[in-house]
C-alpha cells in the first residue's frame, strides 16, 4: 500500500519519554506523570499515572494512543497526586487544550512538565488497536492536523514525523453541510441529535467541561430537558457546541467515545471556522487572556446591528 | 402562600384606549397566588399611590405587581409606596403594558390578551422575589468633564466654584471650542473672544480646575460616584511646566506653511504652534506629522532656542487615572462637509454646488474667521481666490439640513440666526455691498431673536429669497447661483462674488466611539440621548453621566451655556450627600457551583470580581472561586450571560425569575 504512514519513530519516541520520565521522577522534579501504557488487547494502550521512577519503563507511545490526558488534570484531578509538579505527555492536539485551560485558570504553567510527542498521527476509532496505521486508518482529525510537533514544552524527543498529504474530511463535509440550505441542513443535525442517548460521554471526556454541576444537570430551574427526547437533546447539543466555541482546538474526543456515531466534532469545526472567519481567531496556539467570545473590542464586526 | 397584588393602570386613556383594563385585573384576579386585583385611572397619582398602599395593609399583601407603564419612570415611585406600607421594596415590580403593549397595538382583543400574559409573567416572577437590602456606597466628590468648548467651560466653573474639583479633558491643544472661532455673536451682536477669553482664564487659573488638553478619554470604568477614567495625554513635545509661553519656538521655527484648522485654512502656523493667541494654555505643541524634525530627524531649531529647555522630542504619551464621581459630556459638534462622503457614510454631499471645489464657496465658520478682528484677514471680508472684497454675496441655508435625501432630516437651529448675523456683520464692513439669502423660512424662537432677523432685512436692507438653490458654479471670477424664488414664483440666478453656506450642525467625528467607552447611548445622527426628552433632558440613562452643549444637539450659546450649568447642578446634587443609595441588583456566586475558570471576571465591565479561596477547616486550599464585591457590581448582569455552569446570578433577575416567567406563558 503507498498509503501507509512511518511510525517507525514511535520507538524512539517511547524510549525518549521513558528515559525523561525516569529523570524527572528520580530528581523529584514532578511527582507524577501523566501517560499511556500497553493495556490488555494486542497494540491497545490506556492512559497511565505513574509516581515512581522504577515505573517509567510502563509508557509507550504508539498509534494507538488516542486519549487526550489533559482531561486528567482538569475533573478526574482527584486522581492525581496533590502538591507538586505534574509531568504529562500531549501529543500536539492534546496540547491545545492544555493551552485552553491555563487560559481559563484551571491549571498553571508552572505545576507542568509538559512531555511534547512528535506525531505523525494516530488511529482512527473504527480502526482495531494493532492495525497499521495508512490513510485509511488514521483519525479525521489527523487528517487536518496543525500542530504535529507540539511548540512550548519542557521536552520533545529529537523525532521529526513524516507525514502524508490527506483530504481533509471534516472541511469537506462541513462544505457539504454549508452548501446546504437551512431547512436541510437543520434536518440533518436533527436526525443526528436524535440519536443521543445523553450517555454524557462527550461530556466526560472532554477536557473543557470542567464544570462540577454541568448546567445540564441543574434543577432549579431546570434549564435542558433531562430525558432524551428530541427537544432535550437538541438543547443539549446547542449548549455544547456553544460552551466549546473558541475553546474546542479539536482533540475529537467526544466524537470518538460517542457511542451513537453522532459527529460531534464537526460542529466543533464549524463553529472554530466561525470563529476564524469572525475575529481570526484559532484556539490553542497560545494562552490567552481573553478569547473572542470573552471580550469587546471597537473594531469588532459591528455590522449585523441594523 | 403568596398574596400577591395586582393594580392595573388606565394611564389616563393611554392603556385604556386599545387594553380592556378591566378584564385584565378580572382575570389575573384568577391566578393562583393572587389575593387583590383592581384598576386606576392613573396609579402614579397621589391616590393611586394611596390605593396600593391601603391594599397593602388591609390585604395583608406579600407581593405587588404594578402593570402600567415602562419601570424607566415609575418604578422607583411605587417601590418607594410599597417601602412606606411597609414592604421590602424589591417585591414590587412592574408589568409594560403601556410601552410594550397599548401604544404598539391596535386590536383591543389582541392586546388585552397581551396584557393578561404580561401581567401573568409578572405575577409568576415576583413570587420568586426575595428581600434585597439596600446597598450604600461612597461618593467620589469630583467630576469629569469631557470636552473644553462653552458647555464644558460653564460646567467646570459651576462646579469647581461650589468646591468640588473637576477634572477637564479637551482634546484640542486649547480649550474655547467653536464659540472661540466666532466674530460677533448674535442676537447681541457682542464680541465672542472678548466674552469667552475671560472665562478660559478663569478655568486656568482656578484651583479647584486640573485641566488635561490635547488629551483624551482612554478608558472608562466603574459606575455613579465611583468612575475609573484613564485619560490619554497625548506627547505635546513640549514641557508644560517649563514652557513660559513666550513664542519664540513658533517664530524660528522654519517651517511655516502649514494651514491653520483653527482659521478653517485660511491662515498658516508654524509645525510648532498654539491654535490661536488667546490659547490656553498658552503652550504650544509639535504638530508631529508636519515638523521636519519628526519627518526627517534634522532640524530641532525650536529645541535650539526655547530658553527654558521645555522642547521635549523624546515625550510620549502618558495614561493618567482619575477617579471621579460625575461625567459631564460637553463634546460638541462639527460642521456638515459638502465634499464628497466615502461609501458608507449617510451623507452624500453637494455635487450640485460643487463638492467644495470652488474656492469662493466657504462655510459659516469660515465667515466667521473672516469676519473676526483676530482672523487671518484681520476682520475683512476677502475672497480666499484673490483676496477682492466681494460686492455682491449670497448665503445659503439648510444645506444639508431639512435635506433626508442629504442624509440628515433634523433642523440646525442656528444656521437662521447666524446667517442674518453674517449679512449685518457683510454690510457693516462692505457699504456698497449687497447680501442675499436662499431660505426655506425663518425660524427665529428666542429671546430678541425675531426682532435680530427683521434688523437685518429691515435696517440692514438683506434681500431674503424664499426658495431652494439647485446649482453652482464658476464662471469667470464669479459664482452663478441658480436658485428659485417660490414667493414669487420665478427661477433667480445671481452672479455673486461669494457664497457663504450654512452648513449642517453634527456631532463630533468619533461621538459614537465615546459613547461606546462611557457606555451611553446616542441616536442615529450620533448626538447622545438624554434620558428622557422632556423631564431629564440633561442626563443620561446611565447614572452618573451628564450631557452638556452641542453634542446633544445643535444648538446656541444661550442654550449651551443653560444646559451646561443645569448639568453642574445635577452633578452638585449628587455631591451634596456623603454615600449614595444604590439599587441591590448586584451578583451573587454560587460557589458549590461554581469551577474558577473566571469567565466573569473577563467580561465583567465594572471590574466586579475577585478571586475567593475556599478552604477546609484544616486550612487546606479546595479551590478558588469568584466573588463578586457588591459595592463595584453595576448590576449588567454580563456574569451571568457568560458563565458556563450558570454559578453567578444577578438579585433581581435570578435564573428561577426568568424562567418561571418564560413558563407562564
Ligand atoms: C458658523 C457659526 C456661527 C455661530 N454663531 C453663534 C452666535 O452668534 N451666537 C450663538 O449663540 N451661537 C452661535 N453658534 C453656535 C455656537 O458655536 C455653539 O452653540 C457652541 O459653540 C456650542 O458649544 P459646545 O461647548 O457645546 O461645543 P463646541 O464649541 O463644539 O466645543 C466642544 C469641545 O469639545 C472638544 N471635544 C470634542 N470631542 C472631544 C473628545 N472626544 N474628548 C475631549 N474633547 C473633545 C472639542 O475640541 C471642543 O473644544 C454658531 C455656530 C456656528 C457653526
Ligand atoms: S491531531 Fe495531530 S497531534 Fe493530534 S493525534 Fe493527530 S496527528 Fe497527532
Ligand atoms: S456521547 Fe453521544 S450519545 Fe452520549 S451524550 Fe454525547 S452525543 Fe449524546
Ligand atoms: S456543557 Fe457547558 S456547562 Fe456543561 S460541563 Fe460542558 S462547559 Fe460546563
Ligand atoms: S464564570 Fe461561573 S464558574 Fe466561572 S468563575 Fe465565574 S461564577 Fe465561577
Ligand atoms: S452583574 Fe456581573 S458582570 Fe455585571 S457588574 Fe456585576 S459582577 Fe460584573
Amino acid at each position: 500500500m503507498t498509503n501507509s504512514i512511518d511510525t517507525s519513530i514511535y520507538t524512539a519516541i517511547t524510549e525518549a519519554i521513558q528515559d525523561e520520565a525516569r529523570r524527572i521522577l528520580s530528581e523529584r522534579s514532578v511527582i507524577a506523570v501523566v501517560g499511556y501504557t500497553a493495556a490488555r488487547r494486542k497494540g491497545s494502550a490506556q492512559p497511565v499515572v505513574i509516581t515512581q521512577a522504577d515505573d517509567a519503563g510502563k509508557l509507550i507511545f504508539s498509534a494507538a494512543c488516542v486519549n487526550n490526558l489533559a482531561v486528567y488534570l482538569t475533573k478526574a484531578k482527584k486522581e492525581i497526586p496533590k502538591g507538586g509538579k505534574i509531568g504529562i505527555v500531549v501529543k500536539g492536539c492534546d496540547l491545545k487544550a492544555l493551552v485552553g485551560l491555563l487560559g481559563e485558570s484551571q491549571l498553571k504553567r508552572e505545576e507542568l512538565y509538559l512531555i511534547g510527542v512528535p506525531c505523525a498521527g494516530v488511529l482512527a476509532s473504527t480502526a482495531q488497536p494493532a492495525r497499521e496505521l495508512t490513510g485509511d486508518t488514521i483519525a479525521p482529525k489527523c487528517r487536518e492536523c496543525d500542530n504535529h510537533l507540539p511548540q512550548g514544552c519542557d521536552f520533545v524527543p529529537d523525532q521529526r514525523p513524516v507525514t502524508l498529504e490527506l483530504a481533509g474530511k471534516y472541511s469537506a463535509e462541513i462544505a457539504r453541510l454549508e452548501a446546504m440550505t437551512p431547512a436541510e441542513r437543520w434536518a440533518y443535525w436533527k436526525e443526528q441529535f436524535k440519536k443521543c442517548i445523553k450517555c454524557y460521554a462527550c461530556r466526560q471526556v472532554c477536557p473543557f467541561c470542567f464544570c462540577e454541576q454541568c448546567l445540564c444537570d441543574r434543577n432549579k430551574p431546570q434549564m435542558v430537558e433531562t430525558t432524551p427526547r428530541p427537544a432535550g437533546n437538541t438543547a443539549w447539543h446547542i449548549v455544547r457546541a456553544m460552551h466549546l466555541a473558541g475553546r474546542c482546538a479539536g482533540c475529537a474526543e467526544c466524537e470518538r467515545v460517542c457511542p451513537m456515531d453522532i459527529p460531534l466534532n464537526l460542529l466543533n469545526r464549524k463553529m472554530a471556522k466561525e470563529l476564524k472567519e469572525l475575529y481570526d481567531y484559532e484556539a490553542g496556539f497560545e494562552v490567552r487572556e481573553k478569547g473572542p467570545l470573552a471580550m469587546y473590542d471597537e473594531k469588532d464586526d459591528q455590522s449585523f446591528i441594523k | 402562600m403568596s398574596r400577591i397584588g395586582v393594580f392595573i393602570c388606565h394611564c389616563g386613556e393611554n392603556i385604556s384606549r386599545t387594553v380592556d383594563v378591566e378584564r385584565v385585573a378580572a382575570q389575573v384576579g384568577t391566578l393562583p397566588g393572587v389575593a387583590f386585583s383592581t384598576d386606576y385611572k392613573y396609579m402614579c397619582s397621589d391616590p393611586g399611590q394611596g390605593l396600593l398602599k391601603k391594599a397593602i395593609q388591609e390585604q395583608r399583601l406579600s407581593h405587588v405587581v404594578v402593570a402600567a407603564c415602562s419601570p424607566r419612570m415609575h418604578e422607583k415611585t411605587f417601590r418607594k409606596a410599597v417601602e412606606s406600607a411597609g414592604l421590602n421594596p424589591f417585591l414590587c415590580e412592574m408589568a409594560n403594558i403601556r410601552e410594550h403593549c397599548s401604544w404598539v397595538h391596535e386590536d383591543r382583543e389582541e392586546a388585552t390578551q397581551k396584557a393578561i400574559e404580561i401581567v401573568g409573567m409578572m405575577v409568576e416572577r415576583v413570587k420568586k422575589n426575595r428581600v434585597l437590602p439596600t446597598i450604600t456606597v461612597p461618593v467620589t466628590k469630583r467630576s469629569l468633564v469631557i470636552g473644553g468648548g462653552i458647555a464644558g467651560i460653564q460646567a467646570a466653573l459651576d462646579i469647581a466654584d461650589c468646591g468640588h474639583e473637576v477634572v477637564l479633558v479637551e482634546r484640542e491643544p486649547s480649550i474655547g471650542g467653536h464659540m472661540a472661532q466666532l466674530s460677533e455673536t448674535f442676537p447681541t451682536l457682542d464680541c465672542s473672544q472678548c466674552i469667552m477669553t475671560p472665562k478660559m482664564v478663569d478655568v486656568a487659573n482656578h484651583p479647584k480646575i486640573k485641566l488635561y488638553t490635547y488629551a483624551e478619554i482612554e478608558h472608562v470604568e466603574g459606575y455613579i460616584g465611583n468612575f475609573q477614567v484613564t485619560v490619554r495625554k497625548k506627547a505635546r513635545s513640549v514641557d508644560e511646566d517649563k514652557c513660559t509661553g513666550c513664542g519664540v519656538c513658533m517664530t524660528k521655527c522654519p517651517q511655516k506653511k502649514i494651514p491653520n484648522t483653527f482659521d478653517r485654512n485660511l491662515g498658516m502656523r508654524p509645525a510648532i504652534y498654539v491654535p490661536f493667541p488667546q490659547a490656553v494654555p498658552n503652550t504650544p505643541v509639535i504638530d508631529r506629522e508636519n515638523c521636519t524634525k519628526f519627518k526627517t530627524g534634522k532640524c530641532g531649531v525650536c529645541q535650539k532656542v526655547c530658553g527654558p529647555g521645555a522642547v521635549d522630542y523624546e515625550q510620549e504619551d502618558q495614561l493618567i487615572v482619575e477617579p471621579v464621581g460625575a461625567i459631564v459630556v460637553a463634546t460638541g459638534f462639527d460642521l456638515y462637509s459638502i465634499e464628497e462622503k466615502p461609501k458608507g457614510s449617510p451623507i452624500k454631499g453637494y455635487g450640485e454646488f460643487g463638492h467644495g471645489k470652488i474656492p469662493d464657496v466657504i462655510d459659516g465658520m469660515t465667515f466667521e474667521r473672516l469676519a473676526s478682528a483676530s482672523g487671518p484677514t484681520g476682520g475683512k471680508i476677502l475672497r480666499p481666490s484673490d483676496g477682492r472684497e466681494p460686492k455682491q454675496i449670497v448665503f445659503i441655508q439648510c444645506v444639508g439640513s431639512r435635506a433626508r435625501e442629504k442624509g440628515i432630516s433634523y433642523c440646525s437651529k442656528i444656521c437662521c440666526m447666524y446667517t442674518a448675523k453674517h449679512t449685518m456683520l457683510y454690510h457693516h464692513k462692505v457699504h456698497d455691498g449687497q447680501a442675499y439669502v436662499f431660505f426655506m423660512d425663518a425660524r427665529t424662537p428666542g429671546k430678541s431673536y425675531d426682532e435680530f432677523w427683521r434688523r437685518s432685512i429691515e435696517e440692514e436692507e438683506a434681500v431674503y429669497i424664499r426658495g431652494m438653490v439647485s446649482r453652482l458654479y464658476q464662471k469667470g471670477d464669479k459664482i452663478v447661483v441658480m436658485g428659485s424664488d417660490i414667493a414669487v414664483g420665478v427661477q433667480v440666478e445671481i452672479e455673486a462674488d461669494m457664497v457663504v453656506l450654512a452648513t449642517a450642525v453634527q456631532p463630533q467625528k468619533g461621538a459614537d466611539t465615546l459613547a461606546q467607552k462611557l457606555g451611553i447611548s446616542y441616536d442615529k445622527y450620533h448626538f447622545y440621548s438624554e434620558a428622557h426628552a422632556k423631564l431629564r433632558p440633561v442626563e443620561c440613562a446611565t447614572a452618573g453621566i451628564y450631557l452638556a452643549g452641542a453634542c446633544q444637539g445643535p444648538k446656541d450659546i444661550p442654550d449651551t451655556v443653560s444646559q451646561a450649568s443645569a448639568a453642574a447642578a445635577k452633578v452638585m446634587t449628587l455631591f451634596a450627600k456623603d454615600k449614595l443609595e444604590r439599587e441591590p441588583i448586584v451578583a451573587k456566586v454560587r460557589e458549590a457551583g461554581c469551577v474558577g475558570c473566571f469567565y466573569c471576571r473577563k467580561v465583567c465591565p465594572y471590574g466586579a470580581v475577585e478571586e475567593k479561596e475556599i478552604r477546609d477547616r484544616q486550612g487546606n486550599l479546595i479551590k478558588v472561586v469568584a466573588y463578586v464585591n457588591p459595592g463595584v457590581c453595576g448590576g449588567c448582569g454580563t456574569c451571568q450571560a457568560t458563565c458556563p455552569s450558570k454559578s453567578v446570578e444577578l438579585d433581581g433577575y435570578t435564573d428561577e425569575q426568568i424562567v418561571a416567567m418564560i413558563e407562564s406563558l
